[in-house]
């Protein structure tokens, strides 16, 4: 079966890599680390082994991609397929922890986004070694599990189901705050849940902190925190589901992959109309808007009825200003995490 | 808003395919962007990795549909002898865009491992040329390839045809107009996730729309490239849509491989069963997560190994016997 295989290596090899790098010729780094991102983050998400993350960061480095863990060597091709042993091959770039150790075999020069890939790599084997002695914490936040079984795992925590708890999410590879939590994927990538019983919490960089709710309604309080999270940004690195007030009962309602209409018009605009449309909601009238934005009223005017167009309402009436500050709270839950 | 019907989840890896290069799977394609789809095709195979292989290509003109000039490329090792094995391949792009070296990878490594001979067909595509072109011209591409298969060096009891998506369509098409018309024996079909019912009524094509890969969408404007106002009427053949044969006997052995995650997993798993109901002989694969041409865009992952493995070693079986 030698030739064929040969001749697959040559012909779709790496479709994945080859796509990579064609595609992203505008902003390669920005567009690239993104795809990485969300690569990792889905075979972390639904459950993939060590060799399905083996496999990706091959195909997406475009060499072979090595893991020993426990003493036990496993390495994968940029086809997929097991290469043929090779004692001299390099582990370059490298990260390794306390049983286990990833690589990327790059012959070679490597690339920022090499040391991406490894990084993501490392955290996946770190997050399935962790794994192997589960908390089962993660079940106390996941609502698609029954009442009885969150219920079933609470006293491990020392919790009863009506004591006050809430939870916080920070970043999967952020450090562990001490107190029970555990990974766990969301519709926003993975994150990691917290256990806060005392208030007291110290949340030490982007943190979302999710309203108070029994212990047995733990979920409630994990789908706040991740809402939280997501709004949080360089200016409030933590933010609070509690004092976003009935705002969270619509974001709660907010699915990023099916975003509203609203949303996705308010995404298609480019930033200098982005810029002018936020003017003209926060000034008192076209003319002050004007002023501002330091041009003329009459091509204020004339943005402002193509703006109308473009979004389907005036932004300038009482619900128009509600619907766009509300598109502008969903598009950010919409738009990249924070931190990436 | 609407309520999304359940459907089988993506396999693990392929979801992160999907997710990483989000932007390369357009769903719900419409008419406009065929021009855009055409210029984006990627999978095409050059020359320089023909010659890679050791692998000749020789371009030859023929009599299309109503006899019109079109190309077939032959392809076949530099060391080539006497008669082997022949395989007929029918491209893919969802009848309005890829030319014959698409996604040719799936059958070159037959070309390499059995010393075959393989004839690719540049037929006409839609909507500029609509049915009954594409299906014709791969017919004629056919009967040529049959008609020169000493010159060529083919075994004529060793023919096979191939293709897929609309490929696979165009394949099962044409070898009910061989079975019908009394044309070239065929020694089997491979029909890789083919695209098979203008009808859009199954199960999953509800489940597949606006979601994964060539969604309901972008299925209903391939197939009203392909017929226009005709599509879902009584107005179709069973050679441009064959999932609407009601007599499937007479047929060549035949593989059939899908995803549970596309829009053709039901048309196509009707088909096998109505070969197996008329007597004739299928095998059928069903991955499970897998969306629409997973083996060609994911290679690498799991499930595509296991699906090209199965699927060549039924070409060996049915190349070598």
């Amino acid at each position: 079966m030698g030739r064929p295989g040969d001749f697959r290596e040559r012909d779709e090899r790496t479709h994945m890599h080859h796509l990579l790098g064609r595609l992203s010729t505008s902003d390669p780094e920005a567009g690239d680390s993104l795809r990485i991102v969300a690569y990792f983050d889905v075979l972390l998400a639904r459950g993939s082994g060590v060799a399905g993350l083996l496999r990706g960061a091959a195909v997406l480095a475009g060499c072979t991609a090595g893991a020993e863990i426990s003493g036990r060597i496993r390495r994968r091709d940029p086809e997929g397929k097991e290469p043929a042993e090779h004692r001299d091959a390099p582990r370059a770039p490298q990260r390794s922890g306390t049983d286990w150790a990833v690589w990327l075999e790059r012959d070679g020069e490597g690339s920022a986004l090499d040391e991406m890939i490894v990084d993501r790599l490392a955290f996946g084997v770190e997050l399935l070694e962790t794994h192997r002695a589960p908390t089962g914490f993660d079940a106390v936040v996941d609502d698609a599990r029954p009442l009885a079984e969150r219920v079933k795992r609470l006293p491990r925590f020392r919790l009863d189901p009506s004591t006050p708890v809430r939870i916080l999410a920070t970043a999967a590879d952020a450090p562990e705050l001490g107190a029970p939590s555990a990974v766990v994927p969301t519709r926003y990538g993975l994150l990691r849940a917290t256990l806060d019983v005392s208030g007291r919490l110290a949340a030490t960089g982007t943190t979302g902190i999710g309203p108070w709710a029994r212990a047995d309604q733990a979920p409630e309080s994990w789908e706040g925190a991740c809402i939280a999270f997501r709004l949080t940004d360089a200016d409030d690195p933590v933010v609070d589901a509690s004092d976003l007030g009935a705002v969270l009962m619509l974001l709660r309602a907010h699915d990023p992959r099916a975003p509203h209409d609203d949303v996705r018009a308010l995404a298609r605009l480019d930033a200098r109309s982005a810029h002018v449309l936020r003017t003209l909601v926060e000034a008192d009238s076209i003319r002050s808007a004007a002023a501002t934005l330091g041009m003329h009223h009459s091509s204020v005017q004339a943005r402002h009825e193509a703006l109308v167009e473009a979004l389907g309402y005036d932004p300038r009436t009482n619900v128009g200003k509600m619907r766009y500050i509300a598109a502008e709270l969903l598009q950010r839950l919409t738009d990249t995490p924070p931190g990436r | 808003m609407s309520v999304k019907p359940p459907r089988p989840p993506f396999d693990p890896e392929l979801e992160a395919v999907l997710a990483a290069l989000a932007d390369q799977f357009p769903v719900g394609m419409t008419a406009e962007m065929i021009p855009q789809l055409r210029a984006s095709d990627v999978r095409a195979l050059t020359d320089e990795q023909l010659a890679a292989d050791d692998l000749t290509r020789r371009d030859v003109t023929i009599p299309g549909y109503g006899g019109d000039a079109i190309t077939v490329s032959v392809i076949a090792r530099r060391d080539h002898r006497g008669a082997g094995p022949g395989i007929f391949h029918t491209h893919g792009g969802g009848m309005v865009t890829g030319d014959r070296f698409a996604a040719l990878g799936q059958c070159v490594p037959w070309v390499l491992e059995h010393d075959a001979v393989l004839v690719t067909v540049e037929y006409r595509l839609a909507p500029e040329h609509p049915d009954p072109y594409p299906v014709e011209d791969c017919y004629a591409g056919l009967l040529w390839t049959a008609g020169h298969a000493a010159e060529l060096g083919i075994d004529p009891a060793r023919l096979i045809i191939a293709g897929p998506s609309a490929g696979g369509g165009l394949a099962a098409g044409t070898a009910l107009l061989a079975r019908d018309r009394k044309g070239p024996e065929l020694a089997g079909q491979v029909l890789m996730c083919p695209m098979l019912d203008d009808r859009n009524l199954t199960t999953s094509s509800y489940q597949f729309d606006g979601v994964g890969v060539w969604d309901r969408g972008s299925n209903l404007m391939g197939w009203t490239a392909l017929l226009g106002d005709r599509r879902g009427t009584e107005d179709v053949s069973v050679y441009a849509a064959p999932a609407r044969a009601t007599d499937l006997s007479g047929l060549p052995p035949t593989f059939i491989d899908v995803g549970s995650a596309e829009v053709f997993r039901d048309e196509d798993v009707a088909f096998a069963t109505g070969l197996w109901r008329d007597g004739g002989e299928a095998e059928l694969h069903v991955w499970p997560g897998g969306f629409h041409g997973f083996d060609m865009t994911a290679p690498h992952t799991a499930v595509a190994q296991a699906a090209v493995a199965a699927r060549n070693a039924w070409v060996a079986r049915i190349l070598e016997s």
